[in-house]
């Protein structure tokens, strides 16, 4: 890797890698295994940069959504997917927004990065309790619409509601930040 | 031909949540329909900000030195390498090639994960098969646990093979340490799963030549230094 190179994905790094390592700890739980979930996702990243296709969508996307998977890999192939469901339930019991709000020392690098923060949880919250947590399920718990619906014990039917107009619902709401396109 | 039944699976299949078959179902729909296909990536956007809602918290330094150190000798795929410092350097605004669709970046995705995954049981074969390899037992304080570790100073691998040991306690993980000369090396963390078995391969570092193996219970992430008294001891056989 030339030394231009090794900047450039440093900067990406610096850009995003807080963003990528909160996901994964979020989906983990343990600090080494968010480690290794985001350098297998930067080393993906960069490995496939080729492949990248910005008219499919941004760059933070495309990281969050490399990083997302490796950390659901990680807690299946650690078996460890009846304590992260476990973590995923006691976060909905206390409502993502509570550690969020407390979270207000984190190391944020960009002025914009805090911002999106505010309004995604803000958004969250304002989503009625049962829509939130299926999404909350679905993205950090990695589970299924059937899965969703046997933790839940709600039929099938209304889990697919539920995430249908809570994933709308977030996307107007959201549509600041999709408009920016790369933030 | 999009009807509104297609339209309905793209959020659950944003989210990575739609059951196989439908996935399934849904993915040779998608090929055919640029509507379908719109709709995807605006709802991919949106999921991905969901990632901004994980609490923050600071990764430590030393993370954005193992991406550089991995990333060291690997070239990218696919680009010309002139092309590719502009590009992550300019991460704002990327002009590339057109991507190769979906199926095929999932697909490859897959063999990449089962790529790495024989690579590294290539390795750890190699470290119990190496001909300096070194082994030890380690048998519980109290009851039921055990280990037993293989290792290869040439090779600098460590393999560990755990069995009845329950997974760590959420926040808790499990740290090897090698006493070397009384004074504990850490070799890792590890966790084992739900039926307390682990394989494991670990680095060993150059020329760490040491006396006996423990295994203590540490916050996540591990300690610079034990802070509970090991519950698995282990003596180097041999000599």
């Amino acid at each position: 890797m030339a030394a231009g190179d090794e900047r450039a994905l440093g900067d990406l790094y610096d850009r995003h890698g807080a963003m990528a390592y909160a996901l994964a700890l979020a989906i983990v739980g343990e600090r080494a295994d968010a480690e290794e979930a985001v350098a297998d996702a930067f080393g993906q990243a960069w490995r496939q940069a080729g492949q990248f296709d910005p008219a499919r969508g941004s760059v933070p996307a495309w990281l969050a959504t490399i990083t997302r998977t490796r950390a659901l890999d990680l807690v299946r192939a650690r078996g460890r997917r009846a304590r992260a469901l476990a973590r995923a339930a006691s976060e909905i019991g206390e409502g993502l927004a509570a550690p969020l709000a407390a979270a207000g020392d984190a190391p944020d690098r960009g002025v914009e990065r805090a911002e999106a923060r505010r309004l995604v949880v803000r958004v969250l919250a304002e989503l009625p309790e049962l829509q939130r947590r299926v999404i909350e399920l679905a993205y950090f718990g990695g589970l299924s619409q059937s899965e969703i619906a046997a933790e839940l014990q709600e039929p099938l039917g209304t889990v697919k509601t539920r995430m249908r107009t809570a994933m709308e619902k977030l996307r107007g709401s959201l549509a600041p930040l999709l408009s920016q396109g790369e933030s | 031909m999009t009807d509104h039944r297609w339209l309905e699976l793209a959020a659950p299949y944003a989210l990575r949540a739609l059951d196989p078959g439908e996935r399934a179902d849904f993915e040779g729909h998608l090929a055919g329909c640029a509507v379908c296909r719109a709709e995807l990536q605006s709802l991919r956007e949106t999921a991905a900000l969901l990632a901004h809602a994980a609490p923050a918290v600071a990764p430590a330094a030393s993370l954005r030195e193992r991406i550089l150190r991995d990333a060291r000798g690997v070239r990218p795929i696919g680009r010309r390498r002139a092309r590719v410092a502009p590009w992550l350097a300019a991460a704002a605004s990327l002009v590339l090639a057109l991507g190769l669709g979906l199926a095929y970046l999932r697909q490859r995705a897959a063999l990449e994960h089962t790529g790495a995954m024989l690579a590294a049981r290539d390795s750890l074969i190699a470290t119990l098969l190496s001909p300096d390899a070194g082994t030890a037992a380690l048998a519980a304080t109290g009851q039921a646990p055990s280990a037993r570790l293989f290792w290869s100073p040439s090779r600098r691998r460590v393999v560990m093979a755990v069995f009845r040991l329950p997974p760590a306690p959420t926040g808790r993980t499990y740290q090897l340490w090698a006493i070397a000369q009384g004074k504990p090396v850490s070799l890792g963390t590890f966790n084992t799963s739900p039926d307390g078995r682990l394989i494991a391969e670990m680095a060993l570092p150059d020329g760490l030549k040491f006396e006996l193996t423990a295994v203590t219970v540490e916050p996540a992430g591990g300690s610079p230094q034990p802070t509970q008294q090991p519950f698995l001891i282990g003596k180097v056989a041999g000599d």
